[in-house]
């Protein structure tokens, strides 16, 4: 927790105090050629630079920002459709089930990367409807491509991430919908939405936090392909998805590249996870005090 | 909760950081060699070709991981130089060229045989070409034929005009008389080979066509009136395959027997069409196989090749085997027994691969830059030598500002390509278009007509080379084109600059972001202008760049397709040209076509320099440097060298036991002579640099050249 | 329950077709051709790509004919195609499930393409399913029986080590460590059975993670739960009492999860065929989305989709193989 809440704070504020300290930024190149090279940690540099020269911890810091983003908001997205989409299936059960679980189905057979492509073509162009336009414009401020970008990302990213949450959801609710607490309630009268997210869904709760925090990891991942496809954080500045694959390609000679993400992400998702044990402690009906 | 948390912290830490000891430990360079290095005991090379090829059929790909592997299967007429990718012969063991430049014809050698043993013959070489220009087949090769008399029409689908009396309507005959050659071309044809009927029907001057499609005829017709006339009630004759400039000479006049004199017939003149000969495009396939078993003829079961080596297994994206071809005619030269080809083209993988001895050589931009440190102190087996190759930014020189020439010096200017150079390590700077190091006899050509041109400008030539980096000129030159930079603190900003309206797009590589990033940061450090950069996934970046949608500069790059300066000047040729700037100029294209009418080499190459500083002041484009080679080869391997291509003739190839003999330094490799490579070259050209003697001296007896011709054929 | 099955798999059907004709508009959609290449084509080049493959008929058509081939169409004379299913009904010949010639590989068809990549994902996906579901499903039941020991705390931390560590991160580790340092298993290329050591690690260790905790996370609840406190007091033993009660519904959460991840698995993962250099069907299916190849990606998508949706069906029909409380009507 403590852990989470410093990284929070230091991606953050981080990016600022390094400029102001040593004037590092994470796009600064410097302009003596013979400078534009990985160079190992040092006082200067405490996480060393990368192969343009540019210093790893002021990298590190600004791709935690997209990176912290991009794995809370896409898993609260997948939560909250996933959750809700998956308990209503399981508790209608029959023909709104079976509807509901083949589009699931076919939104999960789709290719993915072909959808980007085509979205990116559609809205991350000069082909940009309006109204995309007004709202980036609205709630970007700064009226360049990037929010745009950020926006589709997040959409592209909550495109996916509920499916499988949905599943495994319903799977839940399909064991738990005839036990007898949910009986008891249906008898004295809850209505069907008061059973499903007062009875049904904290009772599935353990299951689903474990898989929310597995997806934050894996929606991390994903962003780093994304970038690939051009959609997600523009170079040059990286995300932590990508300063890792980056890294790991010459993890043999400069293995700094790689260590400091690679560990920075790690620390983070590991005390992502135990703030999920932790919520999840404290809202399983079963173990809580009344 | 905090004494697990802080348990398991250090769990994870401590793998992290043994793991990461074991691997830097590993790779300190201790030997001379870079990993395993033994020689394999068998006699086959194994080599990394890049991405699957998309086919086996030489005529259908495109990709340079293709033509690598079409160059063992397949011959042609002439064959790359293993050092300069010159062409020498190989199944033409002689050409002649006639006086105009227009006509080419090759005698072929009697013993070249096909893989199952069918002769090759001069009518298989024109069933090849054929073939190649078939609108069925639609290569995308086609247009490398262009350059053949009426192989256009035929690829398109056009048509001749008849005229009522049975002769045919010329192009000449519609264009305007002051536009006429003043000559009828007629007369001034000669040829080195037997007149035929064929021949006289080539020679004739060249024939309308016009689209066989009625809807595509009609667009062109609605907008030419004369043209409409001139077509009114004729009857149009399709374009055949036999039609166009390629004819087997059938010297005995049996049809029955194979002959060995092949004729080409261009358009016009084209120097640098006996380079492009050795292209895949051009090599012999074999008929009765493909007509046979139709579009299933490459399967390993059914494929006859025709070069050194023959496919023996297929496992796409795994592996291709060949082996040494019996028949192939020179067989007795290769020396390799085969080569398993290995589809990957992910580099680490390679370089594991090649550093756990499982590989013995890797093609070129193999070593990713962040290696490159470590693996060129191999010297024995790093190659970093000059491609046939540029790469370069295009702008959008109709989209303001970047319409403005200023602003685009001043972009070009603000970029310090020694800086960049370090940075990239295998890149060398350039300013000009052309690259460096790779046509010697052209630079000293471009020196001479630069000297020329800058002197009336009151400049020279050191002036110009200093365009490399100049951030103080690039400054003033922006505040000139009406954005003035201002000096903030230590550095720069220049607030008028529309950055929001331009963007360095690239296709997604890693190597093309880091160069961004580094224009990004140079504009920025010496101008005081952010432009974003914008990366794309290369199929939806092909369309953006080539209709110029892009507003600002784009990633372009260009490889040579043969080994003349004209490859590269070519880009900007045509109003539907390949720079992506939306710039074209008809000058430019004059000048273009003034340069291959000159058959004096020199002269020819000062009007080709002077098209190049024509549309370099321009400035439509900021060169950024010539790609190195950099590959690795083991030491054993010999005969394999960094040419500008990275195409390397196999049977030239082999694998060296004794290790005193093995390479030394790849530095040194273009200039060391190998006594065998340099036997085996000499005996193939001895038949060509006898001829081209003959001719020689038989024109300086002043001979007719037709008699030299005969002199030549009886040998 | 054998109607719910029929039902099931019939409905496949339409929902396939309909997943291949979104792909279908989607690569329509999408800019740029199998064709477009660094260098820009001649018109007259390009006019014959498109006679040739059919892309100067109307769109209607185009959808049609394809739409035609991969189910069943009647087959003309001139045809020589053997690719696919092809019969005979009296005079009229049927041809069946053919996708076609790939655009990229021209050689080969992309039934051909399937059946000859599939075997290599399939194999690697299988076995690490395999190891996922064995390590995983022991490290989670034993960590959630000795909740708070340092079993658990080791487990645990080792498959949240498995999560944070991407598998573009592992298998090069692993190659560093086992095939340059140690030499002992090849670093790349399939072949042999110590080729397959590193991928399916490399593969395994994120779905064992997951499974490792989810079955922990899934175990604590049930056993929890009355039924099991029923169980125990009863007096049967504790491993009846877990494995046949705690165990059946411990898993639901494992089962909901792996059923579309065994689908992906045989499908094969881009990252490990890409790292090792394996011919599978995964980097087959993003190469064929990234070159625009059509017939290849709708070829894929339809076997794809058909195996999800056949899966889902097996995880639906052993949830109440698993729960007897869930049923279907």
């Amino acid at each position: 927790m403590i852990v989470l809440g410093l990284m929070v704070l230091a991606v953050a504020f981080g990016p600022a105090i390094i400029r102001w300290t040593t004037g590092f930024t994470a796009d600064s190149i410097p302009s003596d050629g013979d400078l534009i090279k990985s160079f190992p940690p040092s006082w200067q540099h405490p996480m060393g630079t990368d192969e343009a020269g540019r210093d790893m911890l002021a990298r590190v810091l600004q791709g935690g920002r997209i990176s912290l983003m991009v794995g809370i908001i896409s898993t609260l997205v997948s939560l909250v459709i996933g959750v809700s989409y998956g308990a209503i299936a399981g508790y209608m059960g029959g023909r709104i089930d079976n509807l509901m679980m083949r589009i699931v189905d076919i939104i999960y057979s789709i290719p993915y990367i072909l959808l980007v492509v085509v979205l990116l073509s559609v809205f991350g162009g000069q082909n940009t409807p309006e109204w995309i336009q007004w709202l980036s414009a609205r709630f970007g401020g700064a009226g360049n491509q990037g929010l745009n970008q950020i926006f589709l990302l997040f959409f592209a990213l909550g495109l996916i991430s509920w499916l499988t949450m949905a599943r495994v959801v319903r799977g839940q609710i399909l064991s738990l919908k005839n036990q007898e607490f949910v009986q008891a309630a249906r008898a004295t009268g809850v209505s069907t939405f008061g059973i499903i997210f007062r009875h049904l869904v904290p009772n599935a709760l353990g299951p689903v936090i474990v898989y929310a925090t597995l997806t934050i990891p894996s929606v991390m991942l994903s962003e780093a392909f994304l970038s690939f496809l051009g959609l997600g954080v523009q170079a040059p500045y990286a995300s932590w998805g990508s300063l890792a694959s980056d890294g790991i390609k010459n993890i043999g000679i400069f293995p700094w590249q790689m260590i400091f993400p690679g560990v920075t992400m790690a620390l983070t998702l590991f005390s992502l996870n135990f703030v999920g044990d932790g919520l999840r402690d404290a809202l399983d009906p079963q173990t809580r005090k009344f | 909760m905090t004494r697990v948390s802080f348990v398991q912290f250090r769990s994870i830490l401590a793998i992290v950081v043994l793991s990461s000891f074991l691997i830097s430990c590993s790779t300190r360079a201790s030997s001379r060699y870079f990993g395993q290095t033994q020689v394999p005991s068998d006699n086959i090379m194994r080599y990394t070709t890049g991405s699957e090829p998309e086919s086996l059929d030489p005529q259908f790909v495109t990709g340079q991981p293709e033509a690598r592997i079409m160059m063992a299967i397949y011959d042609g007429l002439v064959e790359y130089h293993p050092k300069t990718m010159e062409p020498i012969p190989a199944i033409a063991e002689s050409w002649e060229l006639n006086k105009d430049g227009t006509e080419y014809i090759f005698h072929l050698r009697k013993n070249a045989k096909f893989s199952n043993g069918d002769p090759i013959s001069a009518e298989t070489f024109a069933y090849s070409f054929r073939r190649g220009l078939s609108p069925e087949l639609a290569s995308r090769n086609a247009n490398l034929a262009y350059y053949i008399k009426y192989a256009e029409a035929y690829n398109a689908d056009k048509s001749f005009v008849k005229n009522p009396d049975g002769t045919f309507l010329h192009k000449a005959e519609l264009e305007d008389k002051k536009d006429a050659p003043a000559a009828p071309e007629t007369a001034a044809h000669e040829t080195v080979g037997i007149d035929t009927e064929f021949h006289k029907y080539l020679d004739e001057p060249e024939r309308l066509t016009v689209p066989s499609d009625e809807k595509e005829r009609n667009k062109i017709l609605d907008k030419d009136a004369k043209l409409k006339t001139a077509l009114a009630g004729k009857e149009l004759v399709p374009v055949k395959a036999t039609d166009i400039g390629v004819e087997a000479i059938d010297e005995d006049n049996d049809p029955k027997t194979p002959s060995y004199t092949f004729r080409i017939k261009l358009y016009q003149p084209a120097p640098f069409f006996l380079g492009l000969l050795a292209h895949q495009f051009f090599r012999v396939v074999h008929q009765p196989s493909i007509e046979k078993f139709g579009k299933d003829w490459t399967k390993p079961a059914n494929i006859v090749t025709s070069g050194a080596f023959k496919v023996k297994t297929h496992r796409p994206y795994d592996e291709l085997t060949v082996t040494k071809d019996p028949n192939y005619w020179d067989a007795a030269n290769v020396r390799l027994d085969g080569i398993e080809f290995y589809p990957l083209d992910e580099q680490t993988t390679m370089l594991n691969l090649y550093k756990a001895g499982r590989i013995d050589a890797t093609y070129n931009h193999t070593i990713p830059a962040p290696w490159n440190e470590t693996v060129r102190q191999y010297k024995d087996e790093y190659s970093l030598h000059p491609e046939v190759a540029v790469e370069y930014y295009s702008l959008s020189v109709k989209k303001p500002p970047m319409d403005k020439i200023n602003v685009r010096k001043a972009l070009a200017l603000a970029i310090d390509r020694d800086a960049l150079a370090k940075f990239r390590k295998t890149i060398k700077p350039l300013v000009d278009f052309t690259p460096e190091g790779i046509f010697p006899k052209y630079e000293e050509a471009r020196r001479k007509v630069y000297a020329e041109e800058l002197a009336k400008i009151g400049s020279n030539l050191d002036e110009w080379k200093a365009r490399k980096f100049d951030a103080e000129k690039a400054r003033k030159l922006m505040t000139e084109a009406g954005f003035p930079v201002q000096q903030t603190g230590s550095g720069y900003s220049c607030p008028t600059f529309p950055v929001d309206a331009v963007t360095i797009t690239y296709n997604t590589a890693e190597s093309n972001q880091k160069v961004a990033e580094f224009v990004q940061a140079q504009w920025k450090q010496n101008l005081g202008i952010t432009v974003p950069l914008k990366n794309m996934e290369f199929k939806t970046f092909l369309p953006f760049r080539s209709a110029v949608e892009y507003s600002g500069a784009v990633r372009n790059g260009w490889v040579g397709d043969y080994m003349d300066p004209f490859t590269f000047l070519n880009l900007f040729y045509s109003p539907q040209n390949d720079g992506a700037t939306g710039w074209w100029d008809p000058k430019y294209d004059q000048m273009l076509d003034d340069a291959n009418k000159e058959t004096d080499e020199m002269k020819r190459y000062e009007i080709l320099a002077r098209a190049e500083y024509y549309v370099i002041s321009q400035q439509i484009v900021i060169p950024l440097g010539v790609p190195g080679t950099s590959w690795v080869k083991k030491p054993y391997i010999k005969g394999m060298y960094p040419n500008p291509g990275t195409l390397h003739p196999w049977k030239f190839v082999y694998i060296e036991r004794d290790q005193n003999k093995w390479n030394v330094s790849m530095d040194d490799i273009m200039t060391t002579e190998d006594p065998a490579v340099e036997a085996q070259l000499k005996t193939l050209t001895a038949t060509q640099t006898e001829a081209a003697e003959k001719a020689k001296m038989a024109e300086q007896t002043a001979a007719a050249p037709r008699e030299a011709a005969k002199t030549a054929k009886a040998e | 329950m054998l109607s719910f099955i029929i039902r099931r798999l019939l409905i496949i059907i339409p929902m396939a077709l309909l997943v291949i004709t979104v792909t279908w508009g989607l690569i329509r959609l999408a800019p740029g051709t199998f064709y477009s290449t660094e260098k820009k084509l001649p018109p007259a080049v390009e006019a014959n790509i498109k006679k040739k493959y059919g892309l100067d008929q109307p769109v209607w058509k185009q959808y049609l004919l394809m739409l035609g081939n991969i189910t069943c169409r009647t087959k003309s004379a001139d045809e020589t195609t053997t690719s696919g299913v092809q019969f005979a009904i009296g005079s009229v010949n049927v041809k069946c499930f053919d996708f076609g010639d790939s655009l990229k590989y021209p050689d080969r068809s992309v039934n051909q393409i399937i059946r000859d990549h599939l075997p290599y994902s399939a194999t690697i996906g299988i076995l690490a399913y395999i190891l996922a579901l064995v390590v995983g499903l022991g490290a989670g039941i034993i960590a959630a029986l000795k909740q708070n020991s340092a079993f658990d705390y080791g487990s645990m931390t080792f498959a949240m080590l498995g999560l944070s560590v991407p598998n573009f991160v592992l298998g090069p580790i692993l190659v560093s460590i086992f095939s340059l340092t140690l030499y002992l298993f090849p670093p790349a290329r399939f072949g042999g059975v110590s080729s397959l050591v590193l991928p399916v690690i490399t593969l395994a260790a994120i779905y064992m993670a997951y499974i490792a905790r989810l079955t922990r996370a899934g175990m604590l609840e049930v056993m929890r739960s009355d039924y099991i406190r029923t169980a125990r007091a009863k007096g049967l033993n504790e491993k009846t009492v877990l494995l046949k009660h705690g165990l059946r519904g411990g898993i639901i959460p494992v089962v909901s999860y792996t059923g579309p991840a065994l689908a992906a698995l045989l499908a094969g993962t881009v990252v490990v065929e890409r790292v090792f250099a394996i011919p599978g069907l995964g980097t087959m299916f993003i190469q064929s989305i990234l070159n625009r190849d059509e017939p290849l990606t709708l070829g894929i998508v339809a076997f794809l989709s058909i195996m999800i949706m056949v899966f889902n069906l097996i995880v639906d029909i052993s949830y109440g193989f698993l729960d007897p409380r869930i049923r279907y009507e």
